[in-house]
């Protein structure tokens, strides 16, 4: 068992990531009310369920590269997005605090289990979005 | 104006089937994500590849919520998730990309039914979690050294310190590689699976591996949510939506949970998942003309077989023929 002041680190980073990323979220579900839409779509395009409306609008065609001159514009698309990017790096970084512990008691099996763990979370962001 | 306040209904409309999906996710111990995609697809008609996209999302909302609740009452076992991470990561890589795989060749008949099968599964770990019984003792092995599985937590109900060890991690290994690729493939937490590899393979007591796997809920959705977002499977206005709805539902559901004295009540949630279950099979076979029954009839049917499922499971588990004890 960890000691209590590493359990409480993984703590305080979940439960901030997690309220930051809802407060983008809520955030940018305001702005497309109150902007009536975002990213160049109106509120009812965006609010579509039917598939070949809501094509258009999904993850694919949101760059991250957008992401931050989309805040800036005050775009409640992207204040969606980075809300939903914060709640993955969230994950990611508990598993980055990890490592650091496990490296700082030189547990080695325990680093590289970490690594390995990592190499999948990076797998997964970069090289797998270039072969899709 | 008229039309932005359709909008807005709709909008809390999707928030309230998150909420619902979110409190009966959280009652019942499947996590919001396995009720919100055939409450998305069935009766609000989003398409699949969006309700498993937004479901995902919502479900790496509800474990970092709910696992930082969890670290701190320090029962979930880092060493133990770190371990099991390597393989429900690495089936979240695989179920992603057979996700997309199946949309693009429009096989999406098989998501609904392996959803159906794997929520009817998914029934199995979280019925018998009911009764909290600590796993009969089996000699440590020698991953039990090597990985680090032992452990010890404070128990509020027993009022002492229950010390533990796990065993057979690779068998683990095995059945989280799986859960992870569910998770991948259908955009759930697949927190059941999870539960069931911890108590069969590891034996480890109900109370650490419902942490724990709490816990590695929110990673293994991580890996996939950032494929599932280049390939498109993310709406944003639907996450956003179902994101704030589950974590409200999970919220009040987990305050809820500390007033229910009377744990039958729970079985109601247990036939409403059978029947979201059944249904989400038949509509998979009409969606390859397959009628198992007429679609006007299949909702009765579905409702039909759950209440008598159910009510047999029920039975069996009072009379305790299904090995468990009720406490």
């Amino acid at each position: 068992m960890r000691d209590f002041d590493d359990t409480m680190v993984v703590s305080h980073f979940l439960r901030a990531g997690a309220v930051l990323s809802l407060l983008f979220i809520a955030a940018g579900v305001i702005l497309l009310f109150v902007r009536n839409g975002g990213d160049g779509y109106t509120l009812s395009q965006i609010t579509s369920y039917s598939y070949s409306q809501a094509h258009s609008i999904d993850s694919k065609n949101m760059p991250l590269s957008m992401i931050l001159p989309g805040i800036f514009d005050l775009d409640g698309i992207y204040f969606i997005a980075l809300g939903l990017w914060l709640l993955i790096f969230t994950s990611v970084s508990v598993v980055v605090v990890r490592l650091v512990w496990f490296s700082q008691q030189k547990d080695i099996k325990f680093v590289i289990m970490t690594l390995i763990v990592l190499f999948n979370l990076f797998f997964a962001m970069i090289v797998v979005p270039s072969i899709i | 104006m008229l039309s932005l306040i359709f909008t807005l209904i709709k909008f809390l409309t999707i928030i309230s089937a998150g909420i619902i999906a979110g409190f009966i996710g959280s009652l019942t111990g499947l996590g919001g994500g396995t009720i919100l995609v055939p409450l998305l697809t069935l009766f609000y008609g989003v398409p699949v590849i969006f309700a498993t996209g937004a479901s995902l999302v919502s479900t790496i909302a509800t474990s970092d919520g709910s696992a930082s609740a969890y670290t701190r009452e320090k029962i979930a076992n880092v060493n133990l998730s770190i371990s099991l991470e390597i393989a429900t990561t690495a089936g979240a890589i695989v179920g992603s990309l057979v996700a997309i795989y199946i949309y693009a060749h429009s096989l999406s008949w098989i998501i609904y039914i392996v959803f159906g099968i794997v929520l009817l599964f998914s029934l199995i770990p979280t019925i018998r979690k009911i009764a909290f019984e600590t796993p009969k003792f089996v000699p440590p092995d020698w991953t039990t050294k090597f990985f680090k599985l032992s452990g010890s937590y404070y128990d509020e109900r027993l009022k002492k310190r229950i010390d533990y060890h796990g065993v057979r991690w690779y068998l683990g290994e095995v059945i989280m590689f799986f859960a992870g690729f569910f998770s991948g493939l259908l955009g759930i937490g697949s927190g059941a699976l999870k539960v069931l590899g911890m108590d069969w393979a590891l034996n480890l007591p109900m109370k650490v591996t419902t942490t724990t796997s709490n816990f590695m809920i929110g990673i293994t959705a991580a890996t996939s949510s950032s494929i599932y977002w280049y390939a498109g499977f993310i709406q944003p206005f639907i996450a956003a939506s179902t994101a704030i709805g589950v974590l409200i539902g999970a919220y009040f559901g987990a305050k809820v949970l500390i007033k229910v004295t009377n744990k039958d009540i729970r079985w109601i949630f247990f036939s409403l998942l059978m029947f979201l279950g059944l249904d989400m099979i038949f509509t998979g076979f009409n969606k390859i003309n397959i009628y198992i029954v007429n679609v006007d009839f299949q909702f009765f049917l579905a409702v039909g077989i759950s209440i008598v499922l159910i009510f047999l499971l029920y039975v069996l588990m009072k009379k305790g023929y299904l090995g468990v004890e009720e406490k």
